[in-house]
């Protein structure tokens, strides 16, 4: 007998460790990090142990099942829908009352439940503990404390849920709201069970008329169950003299705050609070930019500064094979097609780029864990503002800075179509890791940092000033910032470890054997001189415009598919690393400068037609090419009179 | 009589009672100054414990960044323009 696979999802807020918890179940590999809207689409994963197969779904965290973010129908409509056989809501214990909000939401939509109460130690750091019997006992569902990134509850957290799917779950109660709002709920929620069939349950259907929801009036359609849901809601407001919304919602905190304060216990001090410490730097209005400067500068340098160390040693150990090679007993064309297509793709994949991605993915790692993402956001959010975004769209650029891939899906964190489609252009503009290496290993290493940070500032600029035009001639109005500031955490070594390798495998798995097989057809195209005539054909533009080699013209294709390639080719086309011999420094720099905008990779074209579709993925991948052709031309004739 | 200011107004260290919101058409923010934030965002801060009667603190309110308060046990940063459509009463 084939056996039954369970369905369970993970739900709750935003940053209260969903993805951990996924990750340790599940040995995924969802990226995880200590800001809100990491998670923004679901992410699956199989447990198969002890007899029992389940299938783990991550939900996007959100505070609320209404549906004001795409996050939140999507979560909704699957818990709804498709309707799991267990819920298990991760609740941040550190901050229960907002979190006991959300779960009150679920037990309304009847959702069969169990509770990780995560970041207990966080909590019991603040001198405090919960009575988490108590508070399975108040809500009716079973509670187990938890300590996702040191791993622990969650053995208890797999067991309990393992019975609760094979012995069935009992229907929790609702927890009933203030005698006005309470009996107007019970009336209409007869009235629903009497006259439709929904996919949500009546109750909840109720609430949500009453809290004005759009959706599900729209699938609720009955004129009788809406003109009632009108005549309560006018009303509930005659006697509070607040919208129903609000009656609704503050009804809601004070249920949650009231379970919150009686489950809370003080034990023992507070542990000295770091965080308002430490926000006064990071945050004021002087040191926190001078902080954060410092940090960014810190980072390049450092990254420059390893990863040109490990380049060198690396590409020369691997070079001090090539005599060996060379003496391979085949003929010389299929020995120099092994050496310079092959090997050459691996000495530049391992030699050239993993040097520099290596310390930037860990250290952006880093940066997320410790909650410090969150204060650039906060930082920028002026900023931010002239370019029509708020501080939140700093986050997806910033990932940006790892893959624009990610970059672009990550926009979805901001509420509005048109702030999406604004962010995700100016994130294709941000120099991702592969842009990075370019600049790091040519412009920095044949030139000096200071012409690297140069092109960095040139590119800031671009972003900048490409986002006040789009902000002017995107239609739609912009909205503001609301974010949760969590608290710093120290990073879990394990877990910084395991999000950086979770990089790299994308980089290993798939850029490699792009650049290894794009090096490949080169050096066969190279051996069939055709090598030639297509550099002649890119000519003008290169040579006359932009002041490049005309080789530089065939790097640029190959770059279409990786950017690193740009750099590789340039290697196998000259069969040099050494690029001060091949290139004069005007040449470097704007080769340099055209990588980093010129478009991006085919993976993000992939990316943008996926979220916003064909049509604007073409406008920005052309309007991208034209516009680092033309600032590009223009930035070669301006450096032809001062520079070589 | 109880003065009532936007949350913009309120210094680092004043506690505050959330009174209401500035609604009206759109979410316009920024100088367009005179309209509301909207219904969607209203709801959004009331979800997150901005809620007409709840008391709020203003951790940090600097003219270059967000308004950051704490209100329910954890800290929330309220961009400037939204900040400015917060009606509250100092405690």
């Amino acid at each position: 007998m084939k056996k039954r696979t369970y369905t369970v999802a993970l739900a709750g807020n935003a940053n209260v460790g969903k993805s951990v918890i996924f990750n340790q179940l599940t040995g995924g590999n969802q990226i995880i990090g200590n800001w809100p809207g990491k998670t923004v689409e679901k992410a699956e994963g199989f447990i198969e142990q002890e007899g029992i197969k389940i299938r783990v779904v991550d939900l996007p965290g959100i505070y609320s099942l209404s549906t004001y973010s795409e996050e939140e129908i999507v979560s909704r409509e699957f818990i709804a829908k498709e309707k799991p056989d267990l819920v298990i809501n991760v609740v941040d214990a550190s901050n229960l009352e907002r979190n006991l909000f959300f779960t009150l939401q679920l037990i309304e939509l009847e959702s069969p439940l169990i509770i990780a109460l995560n970041q207990y130690d966080i909590l019991e750091s603040k001198g405090l503990s919960i009575d988490f019997e108590k508070l399975s006992r108040l809500l009716g569902v079973p509670v187990i404390p938890t300590i996702a990134v040191r791993n622990k509850g969650l053995r208890e957290l797999f067991e309990q849920s393992k019975e609760m799917l094979e012995k069935g779950v009992k229907k929790t109660k609702p927890i009933p709201y203030g005698k006005e709002v309470e009996v107007r709920i019970e009336a209409l929620a007869q009235e629903i069970n009497k006259k439709i069939h929904t996919t949500y349950p009546a109750r909840f259907v109720a609430i949500k008329l009453l809290e004005n929801d759009s959706l599900i009036k729209k699938e609720v359609k009955d004129d009788n169950i809406i003109t009632l849901a009108e005549k309560f809601k006018k009303e509930l407001k005659n006697i509070h003299g607040e919208t129903p919304e609000t009656i609704i919602i503050s009804e809601r905190y004070a249920v949650a705050s009231r379970i919150a304060e009686s489950v809370i216990e003080k034990k023992g001090k507070a542990r000295l609070n770091i965080r308002d410490n430490i926000d006064k730097i990071a945050l004021n209005k002087v040191t926190g930019y001078i902080l954060l400067i410092g940090l960014l500068l810190l980072t390049f340098y450092g990254v420059f500064k390893f990863g040109s160390y490990f380049s060198d040693l690396l590409t020369n150990w691997f070079e001090s094979f090539k005599p060996t090679f060379m003496q391979l007993p085949f003929s010389l064309t299929t020995n120099k097609i092994l050496w310079n297509g092959i090997m050459e793709g691996i000495i530049a994949g391992i030699g050239i780029v993993l040097p520099y991605i290596a310390p930037f993915y860990l250290i952006l790692a880093l940066l997320e864990d410790s909650g410090y993402l969150a204060r650039i956001a906060f930082l920028t959010d002026n900023v931010m503002h002239k370019l029509g975004l708020h501080g939140k769209a700093f986050m997806p650029l910033i990932e940006g800075f790892g893959c624009n891939v990610p970059a672009v899906l990550g926009t979805r964190i901001m509420e509005r179509d048109r702030d999406r489609f604004l962010a995700a252009i100016l994130a294709t503009l941000v120099p991702c890791s592969a842009r990075t290496v370019i600049i790091l290993g040519l412009v920095a290493a044949f030139l000096g940092p200071i012409y690297a940070i140069i092109i960095y500032a040139l590119d800031f600029i671009l972003i900048y000033i490409v986002g006040r035009i789009l902000n002017r001639y995107i239609k739609g109005t912009p909205s503001g910032l609301i974010m949760e500031m969590p608290p710093y955490r120290k990073p879990v070594t394990k877990i910084i470890l395991k999000q950086t390798w979770i990089r790299l495998k994308d980089f290993v798995y798939i850029a490699f054997p792009i650049i290894i097989v794009a090096n490949v057809i080169m050096e066969v195209f190279s051996e069939l001189h055709w090598v030639t005539p297509v550099a002649n054909f890119l000519k003008p533009l290169m040579t006359d415009w932009l002041g490049l080699p005309p080789l530089a013209g065939i790097t640029f294709l190959f770059g279409i598919l990786r950017k690193e390639l740009t750099l590789v080719m340039l290697a196998t086309l000259y069969h040099t690393t050494n690029f001060a011999a091949v290139l004069t420094p005007r040449e470097i720099f704007v080769f340099g400068f055209v990588t980093m905008i010129y478009i991006p990779c085919v993976a993000t074209i992939a990316a943008l037609k996926r979220e916003f579709g064909w049509k604007r993925a073409t406008y920005v991948t052309i309007g991208e090419f034209l516009g680092a052709i033309a600032l590009g031309g223009i930035l070669n004739q301006i450096l032809k009179l001062f520079m070589r | 009589m109880r003065k009532v200011v936007t949350l913009i107004q309120l210094r680092e260290g004043t506690k505050a009672k959330v009174i209401s919101f500035a609604l009206g058409r759109g979410g316009g923010f920024g100088a367009r100054f005179g309209r509301g934030m909207g219904q969607a965002f209203a709801r959004r801060l009331q979800e997150m414990g901005i809620i007409p009667g709840s008391t709020i603190e203003v951790i940090r309110n600097t003219p270059v960044g967000p308004v950051e308060v704490s209100v329910m046990g954890t800290h929330l940063a309220i961009g400037r323009s939204i900040a400015s459509r917060i009606y509250v009463e100092k405690l």
